[in-house]
């Protein structure tokens, strides 16, 4: 559903404030955001629950309905939303309400039933039942599933809050959910252990790891632990793995005493290293793929600071990207293009700061996204509206997360030091295997 | 496989001078002496053969300890190690000598070219080389807080490359120096100004074998 967003197509040459937005000065020939027109999302309401049981099945679903940034969201008092033990239509349409969420209790033993209620028209949208564990991380991430689901009702595609992000903090890897619950470290080999990138189908991540002697890239499965090196990869440099949409193919970065290129090795197969760039004492590094596999954005130092580049995937047609002056725009790096293939992500320093910017790719303008503290790093939601980063905007450094749509910016709880964030796909190994 | 061949270039460099050593001046003499020439040819031959052989055997020990090497790194990632600086081997060096080995370099933001003043920093370490032919280092570079985590490690291992490049170029089997990237993560001065910055962006010196 679209939401009611006016670009702001000036180019700005001058600082100016802008409401869900940081204040920042932008460089001149940079458009600056997006401002946000309240009232224009659909209200939801998540009715009282009748049973205390419920009660925090209830908070975690309110929580993730704000989080998707869909919504306005209401929690109407029980004796206004509710008549007789069902939604009060009238009484919600007359507080602004479109639609209503209801958990009650099921038919079954230990049974839920959820219900998007279409308030304006009395009726019954879409339902679930189902059975709902009794407490701790099952209980959320069941509830995540519920809330996802009823963002697809309600909008066409899902919601984020089953997913999960992987970070580094301390140089150790970690997991959160988006909504800051349910922090784990997870064992992974090397000390830092820096880059973390998921598999298209969650279920394995590919690293770099500093051991003695080497800087190897691992590839990890999640639920068994195991680990393997990428064969070659026990020499020189190696970074910023990142598996192809289909994960069959995995592309990072070599670097040896000629220079940092990039290089796809065949997961699928267990074999055969391909070169993608030459360079010869400048770097190639962090590609990032096409949501179709056709082509690799990265990053290259060949024009003297690194700056964003793309190609096809066999490594022709290499070109500029994101428009730079020579000299005087600063180094961008970090680059992830987005899950609709339409943009990408990535960070430029902006007077020595390093800010998250978005270029789209079909009019290769430039936006950038923040302007507060140091920025770096995103990372895409699955769901193509939200980036996860690392800032200083709180005054410690920590993963936030921003919705492009309206400018919405949280910290993320118990992410403290957190940088390199990768975010999981819908359905990752974390919310299935339970 | 990949890093086999890569690995490949250095040695087969070495196999190719040791072959090309130019025979005895024998074959200038034939006429006036011949038997003489023969002998001389012989002995050259001898010494081709065992020069050959010698740098066979050179090789592949280093053959073997790229792999023991690349063994090590496959089985490390079954643990959770830490790669802290490397402890220096420093038994059987004059206290001079390792502290002229050890002496870091330091670069200018964003670069990896040798400055001038380091470039004595770097000759100065030529003559303990030379006078110790078994000794092995490590270079390992490194970068200050700014850039990013990522780039930051390509970065550093060109400034451990180009030290590398430096002292091969005069005169240092490239065999005996061996880099590795830090990127920006073991700074050390943990301050955020421009004096703890241009002392994190520096090449480190370790001598990984042969001190003895």
């Amino acid at each position: 559903m679209k939401t009611g967003w006016l670009a702001v197509a000036t180019l700005l040459a001058a600082p100016v404030p802008l409401r869900g937005q940081d204040s920042g000065s932008a460089p001149v020939g940079v458009r600056v955001g997006i401002t946000y027109a309240p009232g224009s999302r659909p209200s939801i309401a998540v009715l009282p629950v009748a049973a205390a049981a419920l009660d925090s099945a209830r908070t975690v679903l309110l929580r993730d309905l704000d989080y998707s940034d869909r919504f306005e969201v209401l929690t109407p008092p029980a004796g206004v939303a509710m008549r007789g033990g069902v939604p009060n239509y009238p009484a919600l349409t007359a507080l602004g309400t479109d639609l209503a969420v209801s958990v009650a209790a099921g038919g079954g033993p230990g049974e839920v039933d959820v219900q998007l209620h279409e308030v304006r028209t009395g009726t019954v949208r879409n339902h679930l039942s189902l059975q709902l564990p009794a407490g701790g991380e099952a209980l959320r991430l069941a509830v995540h599933r519920v809330a996802d689901e009823v963002v697809r009702w309600a909008t066409g595609s899902p919601g984020i809050a089953a997913t999960t992000l992987m970070f580094v903090s301390d140089g150790r890897l970690w997991r959160v959910a988006p909504d800051g619950a349910g922090l784990a470290n997870v064992p992974a080999a090397g000390r830092p252990t820096l880059s973390p990138a998921w598999s298209p189908d969650g279920r394995a991540i590919a690293y770099t790891a500093f051991v003695p002697g080497g800087r190897p890239l691992v590839l990890q499965d999640l639920s068994s632990g195991s680990r393997e090196v990428v064969p070659g990869t026990e020499y020189g440099v190696n970074i910023t793995p990142e598996f192809s949409p289909d994960g069959r193919r995995l592309a990072y970065a070599h670097g040896d005493e000629n220079g940092t290129d990039v290089y796809l090795y065949d997961v699928a197969r267990r074999c055969c290293v391909t070169r993608l760039t030459v360079g010869r004492y400048y770097d190639n590094l962090s590609p990032t793929w096409s949501p179709d596999g056709q082509r690799l954005a990265f990053i290259s130092s060949r024009a003297g600071s690194p700056q964003l580049y793309v190609m096809s995937a066999d490594g022709s047609n290499q070109e500029a990207l994101a428009r730079f002056d020579f000299g005087s725009t600063g180094q961008s790096n970090g680059p992830a293009w987005s899950p609709d293939g339409q943009a990408i992500a990535f960070h430029r320093e902006v007077a020595g700061v390093p800010q998250v910017f978005v270029v789209d790719l079909a009019t290769r303008a430039v936006r950038q996204i923040t302007g507060e503290g140091r920025n770096e790093d995103p990372s895409w939601a699955p769901d193509g509206r939200h980036l996860a980063f690392s800032s200083t905007r709180g005054g410690v450094r920590q993963l936030w997360i921003v919705d492009l749509d309206t400018g919405r910016m949280r910290p993320l709880a118990a992410t403290a030091g957190g940088r390199l964030p990768a975010w999981s796909p819908h359905g990752n190994y974390f919310t299935e295997a339970r | 496989m990949m890093g086999r061949l890569w690995r490949a270039g250095p040695v087969a460099v070495l196999l190719a001078a040791a072959c090309g050593k130019p025979p005895a001046p024998a074959a200038t003499t034939p006429a006036a002496a011949p038997d003489l020439a023969r002998a001389a040819d012989s002995i050259a031959a001898a010494r081709r053969d065992s020069l050959a052989a010698a740098a066979r055997a050179d090789s592949l020990a280093r053959a073997e300890r790229e792999r023991v090497r690349a063994d090590s790194v496959r089985m490390s990632v079954q643990q959770v190690s830490a790669d802290t600086a490397p402890a220096a081997v420093a038994g059987g060096l004059a206290a001079a000598d390792s502290a002229v080995l050890a002496a870091p370099i330091h670069f200018d933001y964003d670069r990896a070219e040798i400055r001038a003043a380091d470039q004595a920093q770097l000759d100065r370490k030529l003559p303990v080389l030379a006078a110790h032919p078994r000794l092995e280092i490590r270079i390992g570079g490194n970068c200050d807080e700014r850039g990013s985590t990522e780039y930051n490690l390509a970065l550093g291992e060109r400034r451990a490359a180009s030290a590398k490049r430096y002292l091969v170029a005069h005169g240092v089997a490239a065999t005996r120096v061996s880099i590795v990237s830090y990127g920006k993560e073991h700074p050390l001065d943990p301050g955020h100004d421009e004096e703890a910055w241009a002392k994190n962006r520096r090449d480190d010196f370790v001598v990984t074998r042969g001190a003895r």
